[in-house]
This record gives structure tokens, sequence and C-alpha cells, in this order.
């Protein structure tokens, strides 16, 4: 009998390291959802004595409550493997029992924040692309036994669908020979300060910006506005006595944070990544207080996609993602790979091993039509700076004229998106050019299509143009603004491609 | 041809556009129609309600007029689109996907062939009930913009659509993994 499955064929609990992994999450998720009341209640009456003393108490309670429900969680959590499922038992007042068969499973991905790896612990996560109830997490199990289930999971699946149908058998022990692991892809910490200092640092001050109105909406909640007012309408008498000089150093200061917070964020998600290539699958491991292992089939990937922005360019790295099939819109973000700086050359590497490689070359480029362009700068730039400045000036003043500005930068803007918006097609492959600042790419295996949709509005019609959407598992591709003859070839020919093919797609 | 680096000529292949499309059943516009009513009635009762029990908004027959009037022409044209809309919808099966088309003022025509179904069931509305109508749903996989919805079907083709997609679909299944 198999190891993993002498080990755990009974039902068996997880590793005891699982009390404190679900206890920090309780505690987290506890603190998130009641941090502005007892925040509100330390400075509302932070005077009365015996009041700390009663929050005390209710901390105290709290927190034992929280262990205790922890520690009946980790023992009303059995799983337990068989030759091709998995079984999970658990929950204290709602018992559920999940039992997923292998041939289901999607992916199987490691995890390991901070408290993991000080106990030397992973958890791992299991998703199906099924609809309801297809995720499934182990807390805390030990690194290797959690490594080992793994690859049970992964080998006994393969030998189902193998014996399921005969003919791919050949396939399959074709791979066994070269399971050797080949590294594509490492960053450095010196790749991961350029990757750092490209990054969307606009993206990051908006982050933060939103995080700071939560938190002070929170809290204004709370406490009630007049406190929060009082403190900061200080603040804003000061801003505007204060002047220009003072509100650019101020834009220079939220610079400087955004630019520190982007830096930090992707040296801890991204620290010693490293991606490689084993037989037929692609696995990741990176980051530092979450360290983060996902494996990838290589025909699982239903779109590659890659991209800059023009400080990264300098660099000439690129952002690209591999995306497979989830089973929700959030859950696309678990399953995907996603790598930060990549360079053209490993890019070219990666997408040799995910499409027929003789296919993987530059084609004719088919350029979207230039109404589109036309029609962005109307409905965007056009009718509503004028709207604006118009109704502005009508009622407020003629400083109202600076909405006019909007139109010169949307020009600007759309004449860039036109110029790169183009797609290139060839007999497997479909690649789509986007961006504006930066370059946009996205590439799919047509018979991986699942579903193809043209739609016209009826100013489109009457130009005899329309747009199409390729849907695949992880998401749809678009074209806008085509002729309509030529989204009806594309339509057939795809339609043509995905059911003439007989290979599995995900 | 329009694409010269394919090896196969597009103007060669079955055109989607050329096809001929079944339509919904009629009494389907009935169905629409109602659900219409459903929405705007309440609305408008609420809003006469409004104007006769609220002391700050006087009753007088220009505010009813006023009001209920611009739901009625909101009413109206709902009913227009409704009716015009409900001869766009219209489907159609081939023999490796199926196809439907709908819309208006933005027409869109969608095609799911059989071997990228992962379930197909058919559904009942309340209003459906009441005319002994159903609507079939395709399931695609990951997330959910490309399942599909057509509804307005009698019973017995409501239930044929499905088994034969399904048959189709364990048919057409991808044989190499």
């Amino acid at each position: 009998m198999h190891p993993v499955l002498s080990k755990y064929g009974q039902p068996s609990r997880q590793s005891r390291v699982a009390i404190g992994i679900v206890l920090v999450k309780f505690i987290k998720t506890s603190i998130r959802a009641a941090w502005p009341i007892l925040l509100g209640l330390l400075i509302g009456r932070k005077n009365s004595d015996n009041f700390t003393q009663y929050l005390l108490i209710a901390v105290l309670v709290f927190a034992a409550f929280n262990l205790i429900g922890s520690i009946m969680t980790f023992f009303r959590f059995y799983f337990s493997l068989d030759e091709s499922s998995i079984l999970i038992d658990k929950g204290i007042l709602k018992r559920t029992k999940i039992n997923i068969p292998f041939e289901r499973i999607q992916t199987v991905n490691l995890q390991q924040n901070l408290l993991h790896q000080m106990f030397g612990v992973a958890s791992i996560e299991i998703d199906t692309a099924g609809a309801n109830k297809s995720e499934l997490t182990i807390d805390a199990l030990k690194k290797e036994e959690a490594e080992a289930i793994r690859q049970f999971i992964l080998e006994e699946k393969k030998q189902i669908q193998s014996q399921q149908d005969p003919l791919s058998r050949g396939l399959e022990s074709e791979n066994e020979s070269e399971i050797e692991e080949k590294t594509l892809l490492q960053l450095s910490f010196n790749d991961l300060l350029k990757i750092g200092f490209s990054q969307n640092h606009l993206k990051s001050m908006v982050l933060l910006f939103a995080f700071a109105f939560s938190i002070i909406n929170e809290i204004s909640s709370t406490l009630g506005d007049d406190l929060v007012e009082e403190q900061l309408s200080g603040f804003e008498a000061y801003f505007l006595n204060s002047g220009w000089a003072m509100a650019l150093g101020a834009l220079i200061l939220v610079f400087i944070i955004s630019f520190i917070y982007s830096m930090i964020s992707t040296i801890l998600v991204n620290f010693e990544l490293k991606m490689s290539i084993q037989g037929k699958g692609f696995k990741l491991f990176k980051g530092l207080i979450n360290r983060e292992e996902i494996s990838i089939n290589t025909s699982k990937v239903q779109i590659l996609s890659w991209s800059d922005n023009p400080v990264r360019r300098l660099f000439r790295m690129h952002t690209i993602i591999l995306a497979q099939a989830g089973s929700t819109e959030a859950n696309q973000q678990h399953t995907k790979i996603k790598i930060p700086g990549a360079y053209l050359k490993q890019i070219k590497q990666i997408a040799w091993l995910i499409f027929p490689k003789p296919f993987v070359r530059k084609e004719q480029k088919h350029r979207v039509s230039k109404v589109l362009m036309y029609r962005i700068i109307l409905v965007a730039g056009f009718i509503p700076s004028l709207i604006a400045a118009g109704v502005g000036y009508y009622f407020l003043d003629a400083k109202a004229l600076f909405f006019l500005l909007w139109l010169p930068f949307l020009i600007f803007g759309t004449v860039l998106y036109y110029k790169k918006r183009s797609y290139e097609i060839n007999d497997e492959l479909l690649k789509n050019n986007k961006g504006v600042f930066g370059n946009h790419r996205e590439m799919v295996q047509l018979y991986k299509v699942q579903a193809v949709k043209i739609s016209q509005s009826w100013y489109q019609r009457r130009k005899k143009l329309a747009n199409i959407h390729l849907y695949t598992a992880a998401g749809a591709i678009k074209i806008p603004f085509i002729t309509l003859e030529k989204a009806e070839a594309l339509e057939n020919f795809v339609l043509y491609k995905v059911e003439s093919n007989d290979v599995n797609w995900m | 041809m329009i694409f010269e680096n394919l090896t196969v000529d597009t103007n060669e292949l079955p055109k989607t556009s050329e096809l001929s499309f079944e339509p919904l059943e009629r009494k389907y516009l009935t169905v629409s129609l109602l659900a219409d009513a459903l929405f705007f009635v309440p609305l408008l009762i609420g809003s006469a309600c409004l104007i006769f029990f609220n002391d700050n908004i006087a009753t007088v027959w220009t505010n009813f007029v006023y009001l209920c009037g611009g739901i009625l022409l909101l009413w109206s044209s709902a009913i227009l689109i409704t009716y015009k809309g409900f001869f766009k919808k219209k489907y159609a099966l081939r023999s490796r996907d199926v196809i439907y088309k709908k819309g208006l003022f933005w027409q869109s025509r969608i095609s799911i062939p059989f071997n990228r179904v992962q379930h197909a069931e058919i559904k009942q509305g309340p209003i459906d009930r009441m005319y002994s109508l159903y609507s079939l749903k395709i399931y695609t996989a990951g997330g959910h913009s490309s399942d599909l919805v057509i509804p307005g079907l009698a019973e017995d083709k409501a239930q044929g659509l499905k088994e034969f997609i399904l048959k189709k679909t364990a048919e057409d299944a991808p044989r190499i993994k």
C-alpha cells in the first residue's frame, strides 16, 4: 500500500499547530470586525478605571472563547484519503462532510504564512473548477507530509485519468522520462528592487487613500463625526493657510510613502521567487511572510498574458500572468501564476511550453476600426468635458473651463490606445495587443475557447462593425470594433477549431 | 480570403449567421409583459400613495399627472422594447453547438460548443409556472460570464433540448486528457 494511504487511510486530524493557526485566523477576523468599537471605547472613556477593568475582562473572555472554539474546531476536523478521493468531516454546530474525487480537483497548492514557517507546517488548498463547495483547506500539516499528500493526489489523479482512457497512456509514460526540474525564472534581490521601483505607485497611492478613508470612516461612525471633525478641522485650516508650498510638500510626502509601500509589498510578496518546470507542470515558489507554492499543469493554462509600463520598459521587464480555470472569479486570484519581472526571452520560453511551439510567432497585425477612436473621444471626451465646462461656467465661474483640459489628455491617451490596439491570429493561437502607456498582450490557444459571442450596438450595425468575445474558463478575450465580416470569420473559425478538437482543455 | 495565413478558408466553414433560428414560445411574450407590469404597477401605486399621504406634497391632480404620467411613459416604452425585443430572441441547434441571439439596440449572438458544456438544467420561475414555460440554463466552466439561458420554452421542448445537449456533451467530451 502507498505510504500516504497507510497513514491517512483512517480519518486523521491536522498537526496540532492548526489550533494556533485557527486561533490567529479567529482573532484576525474578530479584530478586523471589532477594532473600531474597542478603539472607540478606549478613547471615549479612558478616565474611568472601572471601565478599563471591564474592558479587560471582556477581552479576556473573548480570547478564552476563541481559544476554546479553535480547539474544538481542531478536534472536530478529520480528513482521510483513499485511492480516488479525499474526504473531510468537520464542524462543531453544523457538521459537514465533503468528498472530492481526485479527477475533479483542479489544483493543489501549499501555503505557509509566518506562523506556518515558524513551526515547519504548511496549509493545503484544494480547488475544483466546479460550482459550489469547491474550495477546501487543511490548515496545518507537517511540510513534508503536506508535500507527500499533494504528490499522492496528483499521481492518483493522473492514473485515474489514464485508466479512463487508454489513448493517453502512451503520452503519460513519455512524460515520466523527463521529470528533472528546470528553472525557468528566478528573481534576485536586485531584480526585486527594479520591480518595486517600476511598480504602479499611483495604484498604491489610491490603495493607501482608500485605506485611510475607510479607517476615518470607521472611526467616525463609532465615535461620532464631531470628534473626528474636531481633530481634522485644524489640519484643514493649516493646509489652507500654508498655501501651495505646503500642498506640494504634502503631495511629495504622499508619493514617497506610496513608493515605500509598493517597494516593501513587492519585496514581501515576491521574495525569492522561483519558477520552474518539471515534466508538464509549472511550479512557483514565492513570498517572505507568506510563503506560497503554486503548481499549474502546462495544458491547464487558459490565457497567457504579459504587460509592461513605461518605467518597467527601461529595465526590459514584464509582468506575466498564467491564468487557469478557477471555480469563481475571486478564486482565480489563487490559481493564477503572476510574476512581475520576466524578460522577453523567458516569456517566449514559457509560451513554448504552453502552446505548440511553431505557432508562437509573429503574425500580421489586424487593426481595429478607427471608428473606435472617434467613438471614445466623442463619448468619453467631448461630451462630458463640454457639459462639465458649460454647466460649471454657467453656475460657477471661469475656473470651470479647466474641465476642457480633460479633452486633449483623453485624445492623447485614445490615440496611443488606438495605435497599439490590434490582434494576430494563426491556425492555433490568437494574440491580443493593447495598452495605453504600457503594452498588454494576451495569448490564447483557440481550442480552449468555450463560448464565442458577437455583439453589435445599433451604431456599430450601421457601420457594419462588431465586437467579438472569446470566453475561456479563466476569463474572456475581447476584440472591439472590427468589421462584421472579420468578426464572423473569426467566430466560425474558432468554433470550427473547438468543435474539431479532441484534447482536454482544462 | 479574409485571414490569409490560416490553412482553412473561413468562407468554406458553416456560418452561424446563415442559420435558420427558432423563435421562443409566443406565451413568453405575455410572461415578459407581466414581469414588466409586476415592476411598474407597485411603483405606480407607491407614487400615488406618496402624493396622497405625504403632507409636504400637495394632493393636486397636476402632481399625479407629472409623477404617474412619467412612470406610465416609462412603462409604455418598456412594453414597446419588450415587445420588439421578443422577436429578436431566437435559438438554433447545430450538430456540435447551440446558438442564442437576442437584443434590440445591442444585439448579440453567443455560441457554445457541446464539448465545452459543463452542465445543463431546466428552470421555472413563478410567472413561468402559470404559463407552463421553462428556461434552459447551460453552464460552462469557471465563472458565470459565458453561461447561457434560453427562456420561454415549452416543457417537452426544454426537456428535449436538455437531454439532447447532455447526450451531445457526453459524446463530444474530449478523449485525450
